[in-house]
Formats: structure tokens, C-alpha cells, sequence
């Protein structure tokens, strides 16, 4: 019985996990620009990143290791350090457009400007992880992301044809604007396949303390959790896609975001969407931040836990405090956090190879997986995702400055 | 371990404990030592940031030393003597205490003069599930 609420709360750590500010923004994006055109690569992205979990989570139930560790005892330090300068740099930009997400929807709320709540908002995420456990990180803000399904009742509300929507899982060939196109295929697989959230999912394994009895959750969670998340994304794309597209109106502002859900349902729909975009956002915060930590103690070995004291793994509680503060300073500057959402999700894309194709020799490493490594089915999906992951590295940055 | 020890694949990089099982970081490089008339053999594992750097390449090292403190860093690295080592498994226990290194200074330095100077260092808030 016990299981089976871990289950519940693992899908919806899930759900809370994928909708953040770059599913969001680029979702928005792409509906308002393509119409449904682009829901099959938020579909793929989705894949991608549950077979991805799936995969971390069973290195880390099996092995009781994370997967940086891994990584920095197959790679040795002097080729670890590039996934390492790969996840950090990306991760730390998408950190700071998550910090601007809250903020933005801060000054959507209240009206005071963005900026002068980059440092509040830091120091609750701070907070937070300070005096929190895992658990309460995890739970908390996924309990709260569940407001993210506002976006299903305002797709429903807009009465879009479904079939038409499930056309756009095929992928097609855009009549006009390649660059934009293509350019928004990378944003979205960005935004969706994020590494910081299979490092944090498998670092998040060995905190929760799973074990081989663990492998039926770990993949109803990687599986089902994403498959509600990826959904509630191609909602927000529908949203876009019925609000923006026929008033021809190009999203260049988190401001304009809002109207998806204004527009279907009037001032509670503007509401909820300042609610969902803070949550989510708040909750991305967190899990980066934890991410980056465990990025650095996993690699040199600290002592780690977000389970203990302050005080008994220092290194790695100043670490998250001070990227928090170091990913604050941007937004109180008034860096413009759509821009910055946008390139960081490209980075993210071009980052996938070095974090991606690893996988692959781990997977299939018996002293590690024993009986528990790779099928033919994994290995091919794992194959696929890698190639994709290089097809997104050699096109991510001639495709920003194309289309972005 | 009849397979004989692979140095490169289960000794370098490996995580590392204490005594008392904390983590004290990683095998950062091996030191062999060259004798006369007898085979060399593994003297010691060290830890620290300065031989991270050293392995990574050249332009680290020397990137590191143009570091703030990279006197401090030169200095703070841990030499643990292969004798002290208890056991070798997915990770190497070694008889020494995390207190004695000198690579964990910069644990203490923040455990004393940062983190425990900010209210809520010495707990945590359980959640209630």
C-alpha cells in the first residue's frame, strides 16, 4: 500500500517536474506561431526524457549509486569534467530564467517590477532547502504544481478540433519560416529534455533510498508521471495555439503568455496562471539548485544529502545557497528572462551527447546493472535519443542565430 | 580479489570513506613508489583540488593557480597511504579519520565560520508524510 502512494506522489513529482518556465515559454511559442504543427516534438521530447529517467532511476535503485558518481568513476576526473562544465553551465541559465519565471509572475501579481524580486524570491527557495528534507521539497512542490491543470480545463474550454491536434503528432514540414521552425524544435527538446532533471531523479532515488524492489515505481513514475506532464505542455501548446494564432499575435513577453489562459477563462484563468507559472517555477528553482549541488559533491566525492544538517555536509549546502545567489543577480539586474529563457534551452539542447551517450555504456555494464542491464528495446531507444542528442548539438547554436 | 586490483578502473576516481564511513572525496591520483631491486609498488592515494587540476591538463593547473587562496588549495591535499586501505569495493574504506585531512578544510572552514553562524544549520524540518 505504502508503494502505491510513493507511486502517486512520484507521477506527480513528475508532472511538477516537466511543466516549468521552459516548457512553458516555448510551448506558448510554438503554438502561437505553428498552430499544433509542433505538438509532435513536445511528444517526442517527452519520450526522450521518461526513457531517460527510466534508465537513472534503475542505475541508481540497482547500483545504490547516482549517476554523476558513475560518470566521474567510469569517466575519470580529466573527461568528467566536461558533462560536468556541460550540466552547470546550461543548468545555471536555466536556473536564473526559473528565478525570473516567479519574479515575472510576481510582477504580473503585484505590479512591482521583476527585478526587486529576484533576491525574496531566492531566499525562500533558500529557505527552503536550508531547513527542508527531501522529502518536503519534493512533496510540497509537487502537490502545489497540481494547479498546472488549469491548462487542460482552459484547451477544453477553447473547444480546439482533436483531430487536428493529433495531426500535429505527425511530424511535418512547416510552408513558411524554416529557421523559426527548426529553431523551436530545438527549444522545445531543450526545454523537455532537461539533464539537471534525470541527475536530480536519480540523485533523488538514493535520497527516497530505493532498491531493486523499487524498479516497478521507478518506471510507473518515469513513464506515467511524464506522460500527464508532456500532456499539460501540449495543453499550454493548444491554449497558444487557439488564443495566439488566429489574432496573429507573435509572443515576445511574459505578459502575453498570460492571455492563454485569460482569454478561455476571464480574470480566475489570469489567476491560476500566475499561480501555476510561480509554483512551477519556485519548484524548478528548488530542484536546480539541488541539482547543481549534488552535481558537485557526486563529482568530488563530498559528504551530501539534502536529508542531513546544514552543518554536517557544508560544502554542499553553500553550494545550492550560493548558486541561488549567483542566479539572482541576473534577474535583479533586469536581465530579460523570455531571452535568457530562450537561449538557455537551446544550450540545454546542445549540452544532451555528453550526458546521453555515457548512459549507454552504463546501462550495459553488468558488474553495474547485473541482471537488471539494458534490453534490445532500451539499448535502441537509448541509441536513438543519443543520436537525436547529437543532431540537437550541431544545429542548436546556427539554429539560434537563424531563428532565434 | 583474485583477479588482481585494476588500478585505473577500481582505485582512481573511486569514492572514498573514512572510518566511520563519511565521504572524504575521491582517489584524485595514485603515487607509486620506485624501490631498488623490488617491483614498484602503490604508496599512496591523494585527494585534492591541485591534483584534480594537475590531471585534468596542463591549462587547469595553471588556470588554478591564478585562482584566489591557490596557495591554500596547493597545500590543502591529502596523502592516504595504501595501507590504510580496509577494503575495496564500488568504494575504497580507508582507516583514517575525516577530521585529520587536510583536504576536507575547506568542509570545516564553511562548517565554522559560514554555515553554522546561519540559523537552522544543526536541523532539519521533517515533512509530514
Amino acid at each position: 500500500m505504502k508503494k502505491w502512494g510513493e507511486v502517486a506522489l512520484g507521477v506527480v513529482t513528475s508532472i511538477g517536474g516537466f511543466l516549468e518556465v521552459g516548457s512553458i515559454a516555448t510551448s506558448v511559442q510554438g503554438g502561437a506561431q505553428f498552430g499544433f504543427q509542433l505538438v509532435w516534438a513536445l511528444a517526442l521530447g517527452t519520450v526522450c526524457l521518461a526513457v531517460l529517467m527510466e534508465m537513472t532511476g534503475r542505475l541508481a535503485a540497482v547500483s545504490g549509486r547516482s549517476y554523476v558518481d558513475l560518470l566521474r568513476e567510469h569517466l575519470g576526473i580529466r573527461f568528467f569534467i566536461i558533462p560536468f562544465v556541460a550540466v552547470l553551465v546550461p543548468g545555471f541559465l536555466v536556473l536564473v530564467s526559473e528565478l525570473g519565471g516567479v519574479a515575472i509572475g510576481l510582477q504580473m501579481a503585484t505590479g512591482i517590477a521583476f527585478r526587486w524580486w529576484a533576491i525574496p524570491v531566492a531566499l525562500v527557495a533558500w529557505a527552503l532547502l536550508w531547513r527542508g528534507t527531501f522529502g518536503l521539497v519534493e512533496q510540497g512542490t509537487a502537490l502545489l504544481g497540481l494547479a498546472s491543470v488549469i491548462f487542460l480545463v482552459g484547451a477544453l474550454k477553447l473547444h480546439p478540433h482533436w483531430s487536428a491536434v493529433g495531426a500535429g503528432l505527425v511530424p511535418s514540414a512547416p510552408s513558411r519560416d524554416h529557421a523559426k521552425y527548426w529553431y523551436l524544435v530545438v527549444s522545445i527538446l531543450g526545454a523537455s529534455i532537461s539533464p539537471y532533471l534525470y541527475l536530480f531523479y536519480s540523485a533523488g532515488a538514493l535520497e527516497d533510498g530505493w532498491t531493486i524492489e523499487y524498479l516497478g515505481v521507478n518506471r510507473v513514475t518515469a513513464g506515467v508521471g511524464n506522460l500527464f506532464g508532456g500532456g499539460l505542455a501540449i495543453m499550454v501548446l493548444v491554449c497558444a495555439a487557439m488564443v495566439f494564432l488566429p489574432r496573429r499575435i507573435e509572443v515576445d513577453a511574459y505578459e502575453q503568455i498570460a492571455l492563454v489562459l485569460a482569454t478561455p477563462l476571464g480574470r480566475t484563468g489570469f489567476a491560476f496562471f500566475l499561480i501555476t507559472l510561480c509554483i512551477t517555477c519556485f519548484g524548478a528553482t528548488a530542484e536546480i539548485s539541488l541539482a547543481g549541488a549534488y552535481l558537485f559533491a557526486q563529482g568530488l566525492g563530498w559528504p551530501w544529502s539534502e536529508n542531513m544538517r546544514p552543518s554536517a555536509d557544508s560544502r554542499f549546502a553553500s553550494t545550492y545557497s550560493l548558486l541561488l545567489l549567483l542566479a539572482a543577480i541576473p534577474i535583479a539586474l533586469g536581465a530579460d528572462p523570455l531571452k535568457l529563457t530562450n537561449i538557455s534551452m537551446v544550450l540545454s539542447a546542445a549540452s544532451l551527447p555528453v550526458t546521453v551517450i555515457p548512459l549507454l555504456v552504463l546501462m550495459n555494464d553488468e558488474r553495474i546493472m547485473t541482471s537488471h542491464a539494458n534490453g534490445w528495446l532500451g539499448n535502441t531507444a537509448l541509441v536513438l535519443i543519443a543520436l537525436l542528442s547529437i543532431v540537437l548539438f550541431l544545429a542548436a547554436v546556427p539554429l539560434q542565430m537563424l531563428g532565434g | 580479489m583474485n583477479d588482481g586490483l585494476d588500478l585505473r578502473h577500481d582505485v582512481q576516481d573511486a569514492q572514498l570513506k573514512d572510518r566511520n564511513r563519511e565521504n572524504i572525496g575521491r582517489c584524485d591520483s595514485l603515487v607509486l613508489e620506485l624501490r631498488d631491486g623490488s617491483p614498484p609498488r602503490v604508496a599512496a592515494m591523494l585527494i585534492g583540488g591541485a591534483v584534480r587540476r594537475e590531471r585534468v591538463g596542463r591549462w587547469m593547473a595553471t588556470l588554478g593557480r591564478l585562482l584566489p587562496g591557490a596557495r591554500n588549495s596547493a597545500s590543502a591535499v591529502s596523502r592516504i597511504p595504501f595501507d590504510a586501505v580496509r577494503s575495496i569495493g564500488t568504494t575504497i574504506e580507508v582507516d583514517v579519520l575525516r577530521d585529520d585531512l587536510p583536504s576536507e578544510h575547506l568542509e570545516r572552514w564553511l562548517a565554522k565560520h559560514v554555515v553554522c553562524r546561519i540559523p537552522g544549520a544543526d536541523q532539519k524540518q521533517e515533512s509530514k508524510t
